[in-house]
């Protein structure tokens, strides 16, 4: 069963599925942007919908009365893709109102162009851009720039430039661009449901804008509230009524991943200090940073599993909201301790810290004295 | 390339040619200007018909009136203006002179 969406062409309703609207929408959207310059542009927009509501209604009958996606795809093949320029009109060959069945499809390939796409990125999407433009997988390119940071040192400056002199993929057919796909209808749906935002500031007329992006907002909170509804069901659905073990496990673990912290805190501190670690000379062959490099490693191997077990532990809370919440208060607590240890360490070990930290009474007085004679000065 | 990709520029050319002699026969409306060309090597989209016919009209070549259909909303029927039979009379004479050229050229 599919969704039907009702909508108004030429003062008459008519009901769509729903990727048949979206063909639509898509199919209207271009044809505006490419109208953008022409002075007739609202007339032509309006000449069209006209004709797809005429090639619609001969498609409905009296116990047909909704167009299927199918059909709409077929009825916008043969209007064809508007032409921008009303002198480079582009007759088929015989046979071209044959209906191709897809909508304004062109097979000729589209130049490529380096873009930075920010659809899945971790940084800036340079990366990601790259990728898309040698049709890679976009982990390789990441993988090659810690490679060319770890060993040469120059990818971050390589990224920090690029970030700088790369523009980013804005519009729907910059987006495509990057890709090397033409902006076609399909591509536009595709890509309109990925980033909803971005066509709405691509969408021409201000009125329409509003009401879409009003639709827009609409569906995401009644998404939101159907996302926290499901969690807290499922939350509901799978919690025990009391916690189990699990639950009072979970200060535990804190505390072990604490202690793992402020140990490879404190062997890194002494590493770079002394050259040793806990006065455990280095073998001779081992630059300090390959060292740091290993205990980082260590660490990350021994804190994993521990981090992994504590989201674990989540699921033996039991209930939310009942009296077991105490559980969350000690976790926390844990985890105030070993940030303030850490704390503690860094004033301990840095001699410029812990200056700060002794002048910090002397500072607030002066500043409290600075502010009391400048209120006086009024 | 075959002829008929060598041709498309001269045809998109042309259309415009032949919307003023389809317009001038009767008045019509855009359904039955794509049927009339759909059988020829002239077939057309309306994407790329309704942006040609409203930049005639800016161009005083034609007009159009609205009249009731039996079923359904009024449609636009086109019909030429005395400019735009003008132009057709200019662009008849100018075709039949490219013919005999094309006829004559290389004919000694």
């Amino acid at each position: 069963m599919n969704k039907v969406i009702t909508i108004n062409l030429g003062g008459n309703a008519y009901q769509l599925e729903e990727g048949g609207y979206d063909l639509l929408r898509a199919y209207l959207e271009t044809a505006a942007a490419r109208l953008q310059d022409n002075p007739d542009r609202e007339e032509i927009l309006s000449d069209i919908e006209r004709a797809i509501a005429e090639k619609f209604r001969a498609l409905l009958a009296s116990h047909k009365t909704v167009v299927e996606t199918k059909e709409v795809a077929t009825v916008l093949g043969e209007m064809g893709p508007i032409e921008a320029d009303a002198e480079a009109s582009k007759p088929g060959g015989p046979g071209a109102m044959g209906g191709t069945g897809a909508a304004g499809t062109e097979d000729r390939g589209t130049p490529r162009r380096l873009y930075r796409i920010n659809e899945g990125a971790m940084l800036a999407g340079v990366c990601n851009g790259i990728a898309a433009y040698l049709n890679l997988d976009p982990t390789l390119i990441r993988l090659a720039f810690v490679l060319l940071t770890i060993f040469w040192g120059t990818g971050v400056l390589v990224y920090l430039i690029m970030t700088i002199v790369v523009p980013e993929a804005r519009s729907p057919e910059e987006k495509a661009a990057a890709f090397g796909l033409p902006p076609t209808a399909q591509e536009f749906i595709r890509r309109a449901k990925a980033g909803y935002y971005e066509a709405i500031r691509n969408f021409p007329d201000p009125k329409a804008r509003r009401e879409w992006s009003r639709q827009f907002r609409r569906e995401w909170r009644a998404w939101a509230d159907q996302w926290r509804h499901n969690w807290h069901e499922n939350w509901i659905r799978q919690a025990p009524a009391c916690p189990s073990w699990l639950g009072f496990a979970l200060p535990a673990l804190s505390l072990l991943v604490g202690i793992a912290t402020v140990v490879w805190v404190c062997a890194s501190i002494s590493l770079l200090a002394t050259g040793t670690v806990f006065g455990q000379a280095l073998p001779d062959n081992v630059p300090v940073w390959v060292a740091a490099l290993l205990l980082f490693l260590t660490y990350a191997i021994l804190a994993g599993p521990l981090k992994a077990a504590r989201h674990m532990c989540y699921k033996g809370f039991g209930r939310p909201g009942g009296t077991w919440c105490l559980v969350f208060l000690l976790d926390a607590a844990v985890w105030l301790l070993v940030l303030a240890t850490l704390l503690g360490l860094a004033v301990h070990y840095f001699p410029a810290l812990r200056e700060a930290v002794h002048g910090l009474p002397a500072l607030a007085h002066q500043a409290h004295d600075d502010i009391r004679a400048w209120w006086k000065g009024r | 390339m075959s002829v008929n990709e060598k041709f498309s520029a001269i045809r998109k050319g042309l259309l415009e040619f032949l919307l003023l002699q389809i317009i001038a026969a009767e008045k019509v409306y855009v359904a039955d200007i794509l049927k009339q060309l759909s059988a020829t090597q002239f077939a057309t989209q309306e994407g790329t018909l309704y942006p040609l016919l409203s930049k005639m009209r800016r161009e005083g070549l034609l007009d159009y009136e609205w009249k009731e259909s039996e079923a359904g909303p009024p449609r636009k029927y086109y019909k030429l203006t005395a400019k735009g039979r003008e132009q057709l009379r200019d662009t008849l004479e100018y075709w039949t002179e490219i013919n005999e050229t094309v006829k004559q050229l290389g004919q000694i």
